[in-house]
């Protein structure tokens, strides 16, 4: 569906994207991940024809973005990061505006306005002008002006920054409402558990450049980050814990939780086999806890810093 | 106490905007204001001669003697013409006053009768008739008003005192004409803007307050393009099947569009509150107005489309939008500004937008009398239309 081929972009001396590639199938929910100034948006605003990249290619369902960027305008749907809508209009006010740009009839734009306010559940809201909303509705109207042509594509970015948990998790819902549509997304942010949640693949970003790219298993096997067994002894007396370590040397006591930590590939495989590793060694398990790897570790791994740095 | 006044201060100095208005602009307007009073810019204290148009059908002497002695005060500048196209010029605003010396001229003072001697003037420039007024009854009084007494007293020596020899005659006649105070009769002819007689001021104050609030009208809509950059709708707007292009031409024609409808309920304001007659030229009135609003409009989105923030805009509108009224006349009437500022008023909008309208309610000029000044109205519109289009490109679209 989206093919971005060797992208690079330069704001005078600033190099902002460096050789981006990646490809997105059809309806995937395709995660941008990286802090703030990453150039997560320069990648976005080449993919909504709002920058033209120094050189690469950019294919959205088989059109070329440089040749034919007004065709792709019709087929994409973009959730700038600013709330950019009128304040002294009304939710209805904007949604007819910003839909009436794509001249579509106006009775199937009034439809599709109903339609799209369902969506963001803000039908009773609908004639309030926009200064009256909260941050987080003004960010479903946000993402409900981009709905309103019904693109095959949608760019959200950072839809979510600055909104409290119950907005949005009505984002997240309607996020996932359109991806079972069959809506391809990108979806940028610097929020792990957004891209976890949602992303069928991830690409982490770090100073213009792609350094990962694929599903979250693939990252995690890319990074080489292991899944962690946390084991609480129920005596963990120094002789205890030196046999223990001492015949499994993968094995690691955390003095500050008095527990012992065990990374594994697959914690669902391996556990029996660290369980019985310990009690031969004389161990008695008092407590044992597991953690997967996530993408906060992944992260950390590859770029030696951690997301909200 | 101190720490806040410090602190205001620091803030104060980091505002250019504030710096700007406090001090730049004030110094620049003392500047046109005190150039427009004539307190400086003019030659050795004097304010710069007035234009004297002169036609003299006459020829004689005594034509010539009179034309020479008013060319030779500091305050007027003779221009020659004929005199039919000396009318017109009066008429078309370009000379405050014409002198016409009928042929007889030198007949009449020499037979005491009343001098054919017409001053065509155009009342809304009173400075420089007022001017006029007063150098040209100096000149006349000494030089006709002597000529007339002379004729006369040597008429009746010679009728009364035949034997008089002309020596005595002579001493007689320059003592007798050194008091004299009989001055030829003058004819004052006010030309332009018979139609709105008592109007005068009520076309200046319409024409110049509506054309300054027009530009500080169209500024506002200009930085509102600034204001949608500020706030993403822009980048939205980009973003959809629109072009950069239809997003500005969007703007213009809404500044257009509102400054039509502000200068058209000014004039619809004068003419039922202040009873300017708005009939004297229609089609020249609709054609004024459509020029001055394009005008003015694409002036407000090029003000808009030079700054980088709308702060930036707001300040530098203020600047120019004033600067451009003082010298343009919106703020002093043109003629009481001397020469050096009249000739670099044309480079204002407001000028252009003034004069247009006096043509039409003052000078009451045909159409086709009008239409260059509407020509460079639209020619700035185009002109100011063009640049933004270039500089929007650069600056609000990132397409590059």
């Amino acid at each position: 569906m989206i093919q971005v081929s060797s992208v690079s972009k330069s704001f005078g001396n600033i190099k902002a994207v460096k050789n981006v590639s990646f490809s997105i199938e059809r309806g995937e929910i395709f995660g941008i991940l990286g802090p703030n100034g990453a150039g997560k948006s320069t990648i976005v605003n080449i993919l909504s024809t709002l920058v033209r990249s120094d050189q690469g290619d950019v294919i959205m369902d088989g059109i070329n973005i440089r040749d034919h960027g007004d065709a792709v305008k019709l087929i994409i749907g973009v959730v700038p990061q600013e709330i950019a809508l009128y304040d002294e209009l009304s939710a209805v006010g904007n949604l007819m505006f910003w839909g009436g740009l794509y001249r579509i009839p106006k009775s199937e734009l009034r439809a599709n306005v109903q339609k799209t306010l369902e969506i963001v559940d803000l039908v009773n809201r609908k004639d309030d002008q926009i200064k009256t909303f909260s941050g987080g509705m003004k960010r479903r109207i946000n993402i409900a002006c981009s709905l309103l042509h019904q693109p095959k594509i949608l760019l959200l970015d950072e839809p979510t920054v600055g909104v409290d948990p119950q907005n949005r998790n009505h984002i997240f819902e309607l996020i996932e409402k359109l991806h079972q549509e069959g809506m391809t997304i990108i979806y940028t942010t610097h929020y792990m558990e957004e891209a976890e949640r949602f992303c069928e693949k991830i690409a982490i970003i770090d100073v213009g450049q792609i350094i990962a790219q694929g599903t979250l298993k693939e990252l995690r096997k890319f990074s080489g980050v292991k899944d962690l067994l946390t084991i609480k002894l129920a005596d963990a007396s120094h002789v205890t814990i030196d046999r223990i370590t001492s015949e499994n040397p993968s094995f690691r006591f955390d003095s500050a939780s008095s527990s012992l930590k065990v990374e594994c590939g697959n914690v669902g495989n391996d556990i029996s086999l660290v369980v019985g590793r310990i009690q031969k060694s004389g161990g008695v398990i008092d407590r044992i806890s597991t953690q997967g790897t996530n993408l906060e570790a992944v992260y950390l791994k590859l770029t030696g810093k951690e997301l909200r740095d | 106490m101190f720490k806040l006044f410090k602190k205001d201060l620091i803030l104060f100095f980091h505002d250019h905007r504030s710096v700007i208005l406090a001090f730049l602009l004030p110094v620049i307007l003392i500047t046109l204001f005190a150039f427009a009073y004539g307190s400086i810019g003019s030659h050795n204290g004097r304010s710069e001669p007035v234009q004297l148009l002169v036609a003299d059908l006459d020829q004689t002497k005594y034509s010539k003697e009179i034309i020479f002695k008013l060319d030779s005060l500091e305050d007027i500048r003779i221009t020659f013409s004929e005199a039919t196209n000396a009318k017109e010029l009066v008429m078309k605003g370009k000379y405050a006053c014409a002198m016409i010396v009928y042929k007889g001229f030198q007949d009449a003072l020499e037979a005491g009768n009343a001098t054919p001697i017409e001053l065509l003037y155009d009342r809304s420039r009173e400075m420089e008739i007022g001017i006029l007024q007063l150098n040209l009854i100096r000149v006349l009084m000494s030089s006709a008003g002597e000529i007339i007494a002379k004729k006369n007293i040597e008429k009746y020596l010679r009728e009364q005192f035949p034997s008089l020899i002309k020596s005595g005659r002579d001493a007689i006649l320059d003592t007798a004409v050194k008091d004299s105070s009989s001055m030829p009769a003058i004819k004052w002819t006010s030309i332009v803007g018979e139609k709105n007689d008592t109007k005068l001021g009520l076309i200046q104050s319409v024409a110049g307050t509506a054309i300054l609030m027009l530009l500080f009208g169209v500024a506002g809509v200009g930085t509102s393009i600034l204001e949608e950059k500020e706030n993403g709708t822009i980048d939205r707007l980009l973003v959809s099947p629109l072009k950069g292009n239809t997003i500005l031409f969007g703007k213009m024609f809404f500044a257009f569009f509102i400054s039509i409808l502000q200068l058209t309920a000014m004039f619809l304001f004068a003419w039922l509150a202040l009873n300017l007659d708005l009939s004297t030229n229609m089609a020249a009135l609709i054609l004024m107005i459509f020029a001055t609003s394009f005008a003015v409009s694409s002036i407000g989105i090029f003000l808009a489309a030079i700054a980088r923030t709308r702060q930036q805009a707001q300040s530098l509108s203020t600047i120019v939008i004033l600067v451009m009224s003082a010298i343009g006349g919106s703020m002093i009437p043109l003629f009481i500004m001397p020469s050096v500022l009249q000739k670099i008023a044309f480079l204002s909008v407001n000028y252009w937008g003034i004069q247009g309208f006096y043509d039409v309610f003052w000078r009451a000029l045909p159409l086709t009398a009008i239409l260059p000044k509407i020509l460079v109205l639209m020619s700035i519109g185009f002109i100011m239309t063009l640049a933004s289009i270039q500089l929007f490109k650069r600056r609000i679209m990132k397409w590059h």
